[in-house]
């Protein structure tokens, strides 16, 4: 693959053509990005290239430390998708919005397209050969004036031999090893980790648990390896019987808080005494009175950990002294004899090895502000963003001689650089990682760069050659053939290797590294600062501290918890903004020692009435101040900032840390801050998905309890029939629930008060005689299924009925099946600041998510996130309320209210039982919506996928990533989801070719796919060897809105609510 | 024609029909007629005033469409789930107007209500803008009008059809059926006119026109005796077809799940509606017509005071409407259905809601005066309160029931956005193009039928008189 | 074409005349008027109007057009739809409905344009603009050798002007 690939890219409709006939051009590099003049069919095929069928590369995932493995979707030589690589025992096929949004990366708009270079101020694009050079003599220079020892390379961290290479070349220089920083690093957790396990990050084993408490220990937030962690967690608690009760401790409820079984709301930084209390060092009073919780709480707290077979303690937190709650907890595990089953530091993971401390930059910035540093390189890492303003950073790189950055995009920190070497993408280049011991996770590139960016191990390679000193040194071509000549087994044994993405063995091994450098740190104070409400700061879930930022699917992905999107908030209790006057979306100012930053209020029921949270993730500005033009202007090649996705929107919270850092592991201390709040008297809409956080009794989220499952089970041996033991299993979870989950009972008066409503002796549209009606005069009662088309029909497909099962106990709402959704179906994002409506014929909103403000959302599946129970939270704080994640896509209805309306036929049922959407039928008159029940159905208001309106989502080049099988939608159209329509015929049409019947579970959708909770099962329900035949069965399966008779094909089983005696 | 005829002089062996009196005592001769009412043909400063207006507000309308086909629905008020809007409503608004014309020259024809003679045209020929008007808007609605010709069932080369299942298509059958239906009633009554006019016209060219519109009539009693037969049959035909063109549009709503929509009770009640909100339009343009022109001697206080026990019936009608609406909510025990009328009369859309029942139930009930019945003025008023009560009764079966409905999550809210305006007022401005230009081109007061009730020239007494 | 054209400024007038002329059994006689008057249909009393017969036929055939459009057009392509009937009679009976409204009228117009003898492309002959504005009229196609009487009978009814045409 040759790197001499144009600057410019693809045009929409170029590579609309490029599709059609599979173009010349394609044809000899596999995916040369210059424009298609002549379209030419294949003379003969590039190697595996068949036009229109996707070639998978397995390849590493480098978006965090985790690396998990993935499986990469090219087509024509353009990434189309990522999964996870069902090869590895890391990630087993799942992975996160994050991951998937890489792909973001790989096209995003704003990447450098070339070497860049400060000329007279300005930064100018310049070719390699020059930049090199550049960086050749600049070295000289450093060099001969002996002041390469001071030098700093900052690079983001990673595992797996780049590092390594990176030290090897800078102790060739004479330079200090690298320093390896990442923000979303669990430093403390990681430290507590070190001292009490001997590991950085031992495995843990929610299955071998009965009991999981969580002091602030964010799993399912990102917090440490989330994929596995909530592959883990999803497994453990999938169990019916058996699956562990989950506490959580710390004054937030996070995501982890949400899914955790009851919440123990403690004042934040009082998690040391808790602790202390549970291993006798603090009377219960003491403990009780610091962290205000009830003495009864804590001794329930001890009494259940100490009755709980086997327990598993987690401790995260981001305060002062959260290392030393992780230390006492790591102790506290030893004693209860955790270590070992719930806690295996016999399988340690390897990610986070060679990880430096947050610490080691501050120490930088006092060097670089005393004029000490005279080059300093950073690599992916933004400490400009993601640094306290106290430590200015910023302010440092001002004063160092020559700055270089390989990152490839604009951020904070690059922009300020003398010379940049965009570096390939990680799904352009070669690479390896070793998450867990002697297990090589392999890197290889999935498509040609996309601009004229270089691999930097191979900038460092050729810097190298031109030295006279070092040309000897550095005899390997590439930093491919190193890694090829570090593989164990060589060439051959990675040939083999490549295809499955994973090898056994290490290529460390044959390497010698750097040591993490250890440096001086600041002690800490707990909560510095005046003000009446402690400061919780937390990464968010899909942004973390802010990478995320400039990718449109995460920063349209709502927030798990608050729902809130391309916008930042202020999360109070209803309590605290009932004392302050304050409505939802009201502004305050939110002032600490640090800094002052605006934000709208959210009242959140889940935090506690004296305390406020902020996240991280967003607020990245251009320190030059340069503003790039609100019309979105797709022609300009470079913005500063974090380029145009991320562009004044939100806040950064950083703002609002002090420079303190936990005195153990020198981990930024976000969470010690006290912050006054002052009402401005504005107020702004947030720009949230949810319409009310209440299900108003309308069953929508169900859950139940082990109790009343057992007790459904004995009802129905003792020969009830099904019938009562489904239905009752349904009513006594509601009684169970306090009331809230209520069935069709409570709508009707009885359950049979809407005629040939049977809302539980069988599954409707499924197996239903009724929903054999529901096929009209092409029903039939002898067809296998009784919701089908008679067999007989011509199309040959009415054997089967696709259906979908959702398990609430495993979903935990991280909304990684939304992402997967918006890549697999060429979803359009809408919330960027060019995308909004006209407030007059000339003027538009420019307002960030201006069109999430107006409901226009396109997500075909979204997280809906229920409360239930703490009703009256304006005055009384109750902590015991229950949350319902709850996947809502279309249901596909057997008797769907959307069809008989349609004045066009654009949508109807197809023999096989899916709800078929014709986009190019569709004239737009929306009665469908209208006549959707469960509201799924999604409408182009603007030319999202017409490159000639302000609106249009794919700015080239992410136009590339668009997926050929499915229409990218014109304005005036409705669309939904299609249960992935395109996988299943691609699935049939296989299977026809190798002339065998289609195999149960073949295939699966994309949400289904991605899943790390491996929640959702997809498949054929008229077929019991499918799993999900065997689900739809299921004791907890319940249809949502069962009394309208619409027979969905989409089946959720009840949530399990582990109470005490549970 | 022929229902209003004066009470026949002496014995006569055919059917003698009932009339309903003589109804304009001030006028007395065939001459009278013709001169007054083709005197309200000649253009003034004031019509051309109108019309420039008129036009100008048109024009609004067609900009802002030009705008909306180019960018996308997505400059409207919509807030999804809200799918209908500010356009749907007005459709429903002035198909609902359009209802009064017809019911008056069809419907009242058949009861042989006297005080219809001088009124229908002028209704009739609204009726016909109304519909037009109304006509557009489900094409400005659709996100591809590009492509609206897809609902109708013309023969195509895959043989595709549309779904004639949906509401919708029902609504291009009634639509398209009642303009031809009740354009063909109002060219048909004309007939005479013009060749009364045609007789009159000096300017040759006019002449020529009018004499090509007026299909060579002459008056002879073979044209009468058919005309009457055809006129009787379309009337017969038209009574149906008023009262299921608004049924039909109700079904748009009932037929759908949506709570506050799902009921049996809208045909009935949206029928009640239009010929309420119809004859309030019938107010808002004649009485300035009667004023203007001077024609307070044909359409007469009795006139106006017929009309308006129309409007207080079929307003006691609408309301019975929305009482049973409320306590179906209740009967029916469905919680959603009861939570969403909880919130449409006392939640978010409060305000909404109470225009409509003050506009609609309680100003209405000022006609059981029959002072304020005899008032032009008061009834001119009122008719504007009604319209606007209409209009807001369409907003609150359409926003509030879209915008609280089975799924919490997607509660929304909706505000209209200013290209919605443009297009409302543009709608008015098309409407009053058509009306304006109409009544300068063609007797906004049949005159053939008024001659039947005037008192015709005897042998025996000279001048006419009784 | 030849006759003769007698104008009545009273109703009653020509009634008489009518009444007469039909006593003599004089054939072809129009009368004019500028508006229904039941009197002048009295005197005449001519046959039922033919037209409703075609209002039958167009109105039947409507309806019979609404179902089949759209009962065959559903059979064509049986694409189903929230598990209706592929071709379900009840909602098709709008489509019934509303093409016998609209097929029964347009047939029903025909019908008179026919009857009537409309459009007519000349009417300068045996007509006369007062009648459509005030005065009454009789037209009486015959040879001029009868014109002499018939004007004497037209007269003696109070024609104020009879005049022969040819």
């Amino acid at each position: 693959m040759s790197t001499e690939s144009g600057a410019s890219g693809v045009k929409r409709r170029d590579f609309l053509k490029i599709l059609g006939v599979t173009g010349a051009a394609t044809a000899v590099t596999g995916c040369n990005t210059d424009h298609v003049r002549k379209l030419i069919p294949y003379v003969s095929n590039p190697d595996n290239t068949v036009p229109g069928v996707s070639n998978y590369f397995a390849s590493t995932c480098r978006e965090c430390a985790t690396s998990c493995g993935i499986l990469v979707e090219t087509r024509d030589g353009r990434a189309l998708k990522i999964e996870g690589n069902p090869n590895t025992e890391l990630n087993r096929g799942a992975l996160c919005a994050k991951g998937q949004s890489a792909l973001q990366g790989l096209y995003n708009p704003d990447r450098f397209r070339q070497p860049m270079a400060r000329k007279n101020g300005q930064l100018t694009a310049v070719t390699w050969d020059e930049a090199l050079q550049l960086l050749a003599t600049r070295l000289g220079e450093v060099r001969s004036k002996g002041q390469a020892s001071n030098a700093v390379f900052i690079n983001q961290h990673e595992i797996g031999s780049f590092p390594a290479v990176l030290d090897n070349w800078l102790r060739d220089y004479g330079m200090p090893a690298h320093i390896s920083y990442d923000a979303d690093a669990p430093a403390p957790a990681i430290a507590a980790n070190k001292a009490v396990y001997g590991v950085a990050w031992p495995s843990l084993d929610f299955d071998a648990a009965s009991l999981i408490v969580s002091f602030g220990a964010d799993f399912l937030d990102g917090w440490g390896p989330s994929v596995p962690l909530q592959l883990a967690w999803a497994d453990a608690r999938g169990k019916v019987e058996g699956a562990p009760r989950a506490i959580y401790i710390g004054a937030r409820r996070s995501l982890t808080g949400l899914n955790a079984d009851s919440w123990i709301a403690c004042r934040p930084g009082s998690e040391l005494s808790i602790i202390q209390f549970l291993r006798g060092s603090k009377s219960a009073a003491d403990a009780a009175a610091a962290a205000d919780v009830s003495v009864a709480t804590l001794e329930g707290l001890k009494k259940e950990i100490a009755g709980a077979k086997r327990s598993l303690l987690l401790a995260g937190g981001n305060g002062a002294d959260a290392t030393q709650v992780a230390t006492e907890v790591a102790e506290y595990n030893k004693t209860l004899g955790n270590v070992g089953i719930t806690i295996k530091p016999a399988s340690p993971l390897g990610i986070y090895e060679r990880l430096d401390v947050t610490a080691a930059l501050y120490n930088v910035a006092d060097r670089m502000n005393a004029g000490a540093v005279p080059v300093l390189f950073v690599r992916g890492a933004n400490p400009v963003h993601t640094l306290p303003k106290s430590v200015k950073f910023a302010d440092g790189l001002a004063k160092v001689g020559f700055k270089v950055s390989f990152t490839n995009v604009p951020d904070e920190t690059t922009e300020l650089a003398d010379l940049i070497l965009p570096d390939h993408h990680s799904l352009e280049s070669w690479g390896d990682a070793e998450p867990t011991a002697n297990t090589l996770h392999l890197q290889q590139p999935a498509m040609e760069p996309v601009f004229n960016s270089r691999a930097t191990a191979d900038v460092l390679i050729a810097v190298a050659k031109m030295d006279t000193a070092l040309a000897s040194k550095y005899t390997m071509t590439d930093y491919r053939s190193w890694l090829v000549s570090r593989f164990p087994g060589g060439q051959a044994a990675q040939m083999l290797a490549l295809p499955k993405g994973v090898a056994a063995g290490s290529s460390l091994r044959a390497t010698d590294r750097g040591a993490a450098s250890d440096l001086g740190r600041k002690p800490a104070a707990a909560f510095a600062g005046a003000g009446d409400f402690h400061l919780v700061i937390n990464p968010s879930p899909t942004l973390g501290t802010g990478s995320g930022a400039n990718k449109p699917w995460l920063v349209e992905l709502p927030d798990p918890v608050s729902k809130i999107a391309w916008q930042s908030w202020v999360e109070m209790h209803p309590m605290a903004c009932k004392k302050l006057g304050l409505m939802r979306g009201d502004l305050v100012t939110i002032e600490t020692s640090a800094g002052k930053v605006t934000l709208p209020v959210y009242n959140y029921l889940g935090i506690r009435p004296d305390t406020i949270a902020v996240s991280l993730g967003l607020g990245h500005k251009s320190q030059a101040n340069r503003k790039y033009d609100a019309d979105g202007d797709r022609t300009v090649p470079f913005y500063t900032g974090y380029g145009r996705y991320a562009e004044g929107v939100g806040i950064n919270a950083v703002d609002l840390v002090g420079g303190d850092t936990d005195a153990l592991s020198g981990a930024i201390a976000y969470t010690s801050m006290k912050a006054k709040v002052t009402k401005t008297g504005d107020n702004i809409d947030l720009i949230t998905t949810e319409g009310s956080a209440r299900q108003h009794s309308r069953g929508i989220g169900q859950s139940t309890t082990l109790a009343a499952l057992v007790a459904a089970r004995t009802k129905k041996e003792a020969g009830h029939g099904a019938t009562e033991g489904a239905t009752t299993t349904q009513h006594d979870a509601t009684s169970a629930e306090g009331g809230h989950d209520l069935g069709p009972k409570e709508w009707g008066g009885n359950e049979h008060a809407f005629v040939g409503g049977a809302p539980t002796e069988f599954l409707p549209g499924l197996k239903s005689p009724v929903a054999n009606d529901a096929q009209g005069d092409l029903g039939t009662q002898d067809s296998k299924d009784k919701g089908m088309y008679s067999e007989k029909h011509w199309s040959g497909m009415a054997k089967r009925r696709w259906a979908m099962t959702v398990d609430l106990s495993r979903c935990t709402g991280c909304s990684a099946c939304v992402t997967a959704c918006y890549s697999e179906n060429n979803i359009p994002t809408v919330g960027a600041t060019w995308q909004g409506r006209a407030l007059s014929p000339t003027v538009w909103d420019t307002r960030p998510g201006a069109n999430i403000l107006k409901g226009r959302e396109m997500a075909w599946i979204r997280l809906e996130r229920y409360f239930e129970g703490a009703e009256d939270s304006e005055n009384v704080f109750d902590p015991g309320f229950d949350t319902r994640f709850v996947p809502m896509m279309c249901q596909h209805c057997g008797n769907a209210p959307c069809e008989p309306v349609c004045p066009v036929y654009a949508t109807y049922h197809s023999p096989d039982g899916l709800n078929v959407q014709v986009y190019n039928r569709c004239v737009g008159t929306r009665y469908c919506s209208n006549n959707c029940p469960y509201k799924v159905r999604y409408y182009n208001w603007f030319g999202y996928g017409e490159p000639g309106r302000r609106q249009y989502a794919f700015p080239e080049p992410m136009q590339m990533q668009l997926n050929p099988d499915v229409t990218v939608r014109g304005k005036g159209v409705m669309e939904k989801c299609t249960f992935c329509v395109q996988r299943i015929r691609e699935a049939e049409t296989r299977a026809d070719l190798e002339q065998r019947p289609l195999q149960a579970d073949e295939f699966t959708t994309a949400c289904a796919q991605a899943c790390p909770s491996k929640a959702i099962t997809f498949g054929d329900a008229a077929d019991p060897a499918w799993t999900v035949a065997r689900q739809v069965e299921d004791e907890r399966a319940y249809h949502v809105f069962e009394v309208l008779n619409t027979y969905t094909a989409v089946v959720y089983l009840k949530k399990i609510n582990h109470t005490v005696e549970a | 024609m022929a229902t209003t005829a004066k009470p026949v002089v002496g014995k006569i062996k055919r059917p003698n029909i009932p009339s309903a009196g003589i109804q304009v005592p001030a006028v007395t001769t065939f001459e009278q007629v013709d001169n007054e009412i083709l005197a309200t043909l000649k253009p003034s400063p004031k019509w051309f005033m109108g019309l420039g207006l008129a036009i100008a507000a048109m024009l609004v309308g067609a900009s802002a469409w030009t705008y909306q086909i180019y960018w996308g629905l997505g400059n409207a008020g919509y807030v999804p789930p809200v799918m209908w809007g500010v356009y749907i409503i007005t459709f429903v608004f002035w198909v609902g107007i359009g209802h009064a014309g017809t019911l008056i020259s069809a419907i009242l024809y058949l009861f042989r209500a006297g005080f219809r003679t001088t009124i229908y045209r002028a209704s009739e020929a609204m009726t016909v803008f109304a519909v037009m008007t109304a006509g557009l808007f489900p094409i400005i609605h659709i996100g591809r009008p590009w492509k609206f010709f897809w609902l109708i069932p013309y023969p195509n080369w895959r043989l595709l059809f549309p779904q004639f299942k949906s509401p919708l298509l029902w609504d291009v059958f009634a639509i398209s059926t009642y303009l031809t239906i009740s354009t063909t009633f109002l060219y048909l009554g004309l007939i005479p006119d013009f060749a009364v006019m045609r007789d009159k016209e000096t300017n040759p060219i006019r002449k020529r026109i009018f004499a090509m519109l007026s299909l060579g009539w002459k008056n002879t009693d073979r044209e009468w005796r058919h005309f009457a037969k055809m006129y009787m049959f379309l009337a017969a035909f038209s009574t149906p077809l008023v009262l299921s063109v608004h049924s039909v549009v109700s079904f748009d709503f009932a037929m759908a799940l949506t709570p506050g929509w799902h009921t049996t009770i809208f045909p009935p009640y949206f029928v009640g509606g239009a010929i309420f909100s119809g004859f309030a339009m019938v107010w808002t343009i004649l009485i300035p017509i009667r004023k203007w022109w001077h024609l307070e001697h044909y359409v007469t206080l009795n006139h106006l005071d017929a009309t308006a026990k129309v409007v207080l019936f079929t307003s006691i009608m609408v309301g019975c409407g929305y009482l049973s609406e409320f306590f179906i909510a209740w009967f029916s025990g469905v919680a959603p259905e009861q939570e969403y009328f909880w919130n449409r009369v006392f939640g978010q859309w409060w305000w909404s809601a109470w225009i409509l029942l003050l506009c609609n139930m309680v100003f209405p009930l000022s006609l059981f005066s029959q002072k304020l019945r005899r008032n032009p003025t008061w009834l001119f008023i009122l008719s504007i309160i009604i319209n606007i009560g209409m209009w807001y009764e369409r907003f609150v079966i359409v926003v509030p029931s879209l915008s609280h409905e089975f799924e919490p999550w997607q509660w929304t809210h909706y505000t209209p956005s200013w290209i919605d305006m443009c297009f409302l007022v543009g709608s008015f401005g098309w409407f009053f193009m058509w009306f304006l230009l109409f009544i300068k081109q063609m007797p906004v007061i049949a005159i053939a039928e008024v001659k039947e009730i005037v008192p015709p020239k005897m042998k025996n007494d000279h001048g006419g008189h009784h | 074409m030849q006759g003769v054209l007698a104008v009545f400024p009273q109703l009653d007038a020509v009634c008489d005349a009518i009444r007469d002329l039909k006593a003599k059994k004089v054939p072809k006689v129009t009368v004019y008027s500028p508006t229904i008057q039941h009197e002048i249909d009295d005197a005449i009393d001519a046959p039922t109007s033919v037209v409703r017969v075609f209002t039958l036929i167009g109105a039947s055939l409507g309806v019979t057009f609404g179902y089949w459009v759209s009962i065959w057009s559903s059979q064509y392509w049986p694409l189903q739809v929230g598990g209706k009937a592929i071709a379900s009679w009840i909602p098709y009976t709008i489509m019934g409905f509303e093409m016998f409204v609209m097929v029964g009228c347009l047939s029903t117009v025909a019908g008179m344009f026919i009857n009537a003898q409309i459009p007519r492309l000349v009417t300068n002959f045996g007509y006369d603009k007062r009648f459509t504005h005030g005065d009454y009229g009789i037209w009486i196609e015959t040879t001029p050798d009868k014109f002499a009487d018939l004007e004497k009978t037209l007269k003696a009814h109070g024609a104020v002007e009879v005049r022969g045409e040819r």
